[in-house]
């Protein structure tokens, strides 16, 4: 697609084959972004595309290594987040950024209070950040500490930082996720008022809908490159969710023809307030089930409520016909069910132990004679498994922060195997690893659901999801939209449910 | 009006009001306490905690600590006496107790801002490295009145106005910090470095200056409190100042400086070094026994922290129950 000319004037910035790496991985490729000012401009594109590296470029979190940025016709000076800001950016985190001690005066201003006689002036401050309030419409007590207040109105109080700055960029990063229907058409609102003020503002969302009612213009990425632009009202959603999945799904994933089996694991009906309501699915022995969605759609909280980290409400977890005591891992664990949570660093590895330790965890009784864990037996057992795994490191007794991500995530996925379990739970199994690592990991899921597990995959990757499941599960904000056999699954049917859109059969 | 109704909301309020009540309880019991020698007695006392809590809650509000307070200045006190009686005068030695203090203050920092370690570990090492160099260069010796420089023992032991001059270094420590503290941009960088360190950093925060400065500020002010100390107890030997960073931190805490960073203000460390100071008089005075003392503050401690939790959680949950309503 080619860049529309048809905007006026000269852009505010323009950022130009921006590439960026992290140790061996390419975050961003070839990545473009044209602004105007006085436009809502949005950036489209999966998790893992590339948005969040290329505003984390501009906000001065990361330097580019390669690429041209140009703002207001100066070259503009990357690295730090101090000089972003005085030239004018101003980035609102997905993740709130305010000092919940701190005043909410204080917090517009940050880094750059108001001072009189080189004194801080907290009047002039409150009267300010009063008048900001206003001018956003809101009613907020700049006198008020920031702990406690909604998302909505810490988004807020970063707006009017940003118009404290006389920002001439800004970014909001998903600011509607987790927005009530009511402070999403505030914040609209609020846009719509920077817009015309001449701001140009950049806004992430997932959400189709709200993309085209509130934005201009549109960039997509993939894979750390921008492959398209386009004015809202010369595309269409249809377009933008092709632009979007783009890639053909390869034949990485040596998925394995399935023996289908009985139903092992039923969920009926749970529901936990603000986080899912009534989700009810089977899985059979040998089946991989995946559950599809956006981030934040709920997937990861339904498999810990039925793996027992977190209680639900309602409804109830059936594991060969007996119920699943609820909020009760270790009685999962004993019936049989295995969660391979995403954030491994955090719950998955003890990350300074041993790649033997880790692995042996999940088996101290088997391993253990009497009340003193053998450590030869541990051995022997990871042993076993490094081999299966194909794991590459320097010796057993290594701790596993000096392996690779992908190497970590084969030994947590290696931990859990160890226990045999009925019903495999992942998250996100291969978030974060190499291409090659990626189909290993692929292949082992493949061969455990054939060899007659049930697998349940939480995946946000649609390649993955449409290459390694027979069914298709898809959430969106908690709720199940519909779900999809492997014969009549396609990326466009995916990202449509996960967007809100209905499927055409 | 305002001023008013914001210094009963604020966070040394209670402080204040424990304190008046544990004055009142000690009087009643023994009017004695609330004589003007008891009172001295209490400001005198007080002198030296006020001081360094000054200077840790410099730290404290980054969501830091500084163990290696006691260490530095029963250092400087000794190093004060020592060069004094070697003949560089007190100039000589006050610039060697600044010298020492902003060596361990910007060591300190120099290992927390810009090499990332954990402070607590930090200034533990800082505590006993410190203490072994004293008792290396002590060697068995100690500081004698007579080794004294005269101005430091005037100092010590002379009043103006019936208050002793110790007691006010302490209290125009205190009135100039907390100005500091509250109107200086860069001491306002601290409260946020400590609230939400992360978000320092994207707000362009110059973090790792910041808790630099902080240190080498509180190593200064603990090495030149050696002089304070030397002034109060007119002699010193390598156990000086053994243990006294706990009832400095002690004093931070009961005063409503949040260990876990971002709130509390020099006039809530001095309230709450009074407060303990005041607390150990009247069980005094009560005649219980002097090692209930310990066991009190201690309590008093913990009251504190879950006073704090018990705040935070009433401000989230009227705010939960607030965002409910759409």
């Amino acid at each position: 697609m080619v860049l529309s000319s048809s905007a006026e004037g000269r852009p505010v910035l323009e950022m130009a084959h921006v590439a960026k790496s992290f140790g061996g991985v390419r975050a961003l490729v070839d990545a473009s972004l044209t602004l105007y000012a006085g436009e809502a401009h949005a950036l489209l594109g999966e998790n893992g595309a590339g948005k969040s590296t290329l505003l984390k470029t501009l906000a001065g979190v990361h330097k580019a290594d390669a690429g041209d940025i140009t703002l207001k016709g100066k070259a503009f000076v990357q690295g730090s987040t101090k000089d972003s800001i005085e030239q004018g950016i101003a980035v609102i985190y997905q993740e709130p950024s305010l000092f919940p001690d701190l005043t909410l005066a204080e917090n517009v201003f940050i880094g750059r209070q108001l001072t009189s006689n080189g004194l801080v002036d907290w009047a002039a401050m409150e009267r300010e950040s009063r008048e900001l309030f206003s001018r956003l419409g809101v009613t907020l007590d700049p006198h008020q500490k920031a702990r406690g207040i909604s998302i909505a109105d810490q988004q807020i109080v970063e707006i009017a930082k940003a118009l404290s700055t006389d920002a001439s960029v800004i970014v909001m990063d998903e600011p509607t996720a987790a927005l009530s229907s009511k402070e999403v058409e505030r914040l609209f609102t609020v846009v719509r008022n920077l817009r015309e003020q001449g701001s140009a503002v950049v806004f992430v969302s997932h959400r189709l809908d709200e993309v085209f009612a509130l934005c201009d213009r549109m960039t997509v990425m993939r894979d750390g490159s921008t492959v398209g632009s386009a004015l809202i009202p010369e595309t269409s959603e249809t377009e933008v969710v092709r632009l979007m999945v783009g890639r053909e799904v390869s034949e990485l994933f040596p998925k394995l023809p399935p023996k289908i089996g009985d139903v092992v694991l039923e969920v009926k009906n749970l529901s936990l307030e603000g986080q899912f309501s009534d989700i009810s699915f089977e899985v059979r022995a040998g089946e991989i089930f995946a559950l599809a969605g956006l981030v934040g759609s709920g997937r990861s909280e339904v498999i810990r409520a039925i793996f027992g980290i977190d209680r639900y409400d309602s409804g109830s977890v059936i594991l060969n016909g007996n119920a699943l005591p609820a909020g009760k891992p270790a009685a999962s664990m004993a019936a049989g069910v295995a969660l391979v949570p995403e954030d491994r660093r955090q719950q998955g590895l003890f990350m300074a132990s041993s790649v033997a330790r880790n692995v042996a965890v999940t088996l101290l009784k088997k391993l253990s004679s009497w009340i003193l864990l053998r450590k030869k037996r541990e051995e022997e057992t990871a042993g076993q498994w490094a081999e299966t795994l194909q794991l590459k490191f320097a010796s057993l007794a290594d701790p596993v922060e000096r392996l690779s991500g992908g190497n970590q995530q084969k030994v947590v996925l290696s931990k859990w195997l160890a226990t045999e379990p009925r019903v495999l739970i992942v998250d996100e199994p291969t978030r974060g690893i190499d291409v090659g690592t990626k189909s290993e990991v692929h292949r082992l899921l493949s061969q455990k659901a054939q060899q007659g597990m049930a697998v349940v995959m939480v995946s946000s990757e649609l390649p993955e999801v449409l290459g390694m499941a027979d069914r298709i599960f898809v959430m969106r904000e908690g709720t199940h939209m519909g779900t999809l056999d492997r014969d009549e699954a396609d990326p466009e049917k995916i990202i449509t449910l996960a967007t809100g859109g209905v499927v055409t059969r | 009006m305002s001023t008013m109704k914001n210094l009963f909301r604020a966070r040394e309020m209670p402080v204040f009001l424990a304190l008046v009540l544990v004055v009142a309880i000690a009087g009643i019991a023994n009017p004695a306490f609330l004589s003007a020698a008891g009172a001295i007695d209490i400001l005198l006392g007080v002198a030296i905690v006020a001081i360094l809590a000054v200077g840790q809650t410099f730290v404290i509000v980054m969501r830091h600590i500084d163990l290696s307070v006691g260490s530095l200045i029963g250092f400087t006190s000794f190093l004060i006496g020592d060069l004094y009686a070697q003949g560089y005068g007190l100039w000589g030695g006050l610039a060697a107790a600044l010298g020492v203090g902003l060596i361990v203050g910007a060591a300190n920092g120099f290992l927390v801002a810009y090499l990332k370690l954990p402070s607590l570990v930090v200034t533990l090492g800082a505590l006993y490295i410190v203490r072994g160099i004293f008792n290396d260069y002590a060697f068995g010796r100690t500081i004698t009145a007579a080794m004294v420089p005269p101005e430091v023992a005037w100092i010590g032991l002379n009043r103006l106005g019936g208050i002793p001059y110790l007691f006010l270094i302490g209290l125009s420590l205190v009135i100039v910090s907390g100005l500091v503290m509250r109107r200086v941009r860069a001491a306002r960088d601290l409260y946020a470095i400590g609230s939400n360190p992360a978000a320092a950093e994207l707000a362009g925060i110059p973090v790792a200056r910041r808790v630099f400065g902080a240190f080498v500020l509180n190593g200064a002010i603990t090495g030149l409190a050696g002089a304070v100390m030397l002034g109060r107890f007119n002699a010193a030997n390598a156990n000086s100042g053994i243990a006294l960073e706990l009832i400095v931190i002690a004093a931070c805490v009961v005063g409503g400086v949040t260990i876990a960073g971002g709130s509390g203000s020099v006039w809530g460390a001095f309230l709450g070094a009074i407060l303990l100071q005041a607390i150990t008089r009247t069980i005094g005075a009560l005649g219980i026994p002097q090692f209930w003392q310990q066991a009190f503050n201690g309590g008093l401690i913990i009251l504190a922290i879950a006073f704090d939790k018990y705040l935070n959680s009433r401000v989230k949950t009227t705010t939960i129950m607030g965002s409910h309503n759409d």
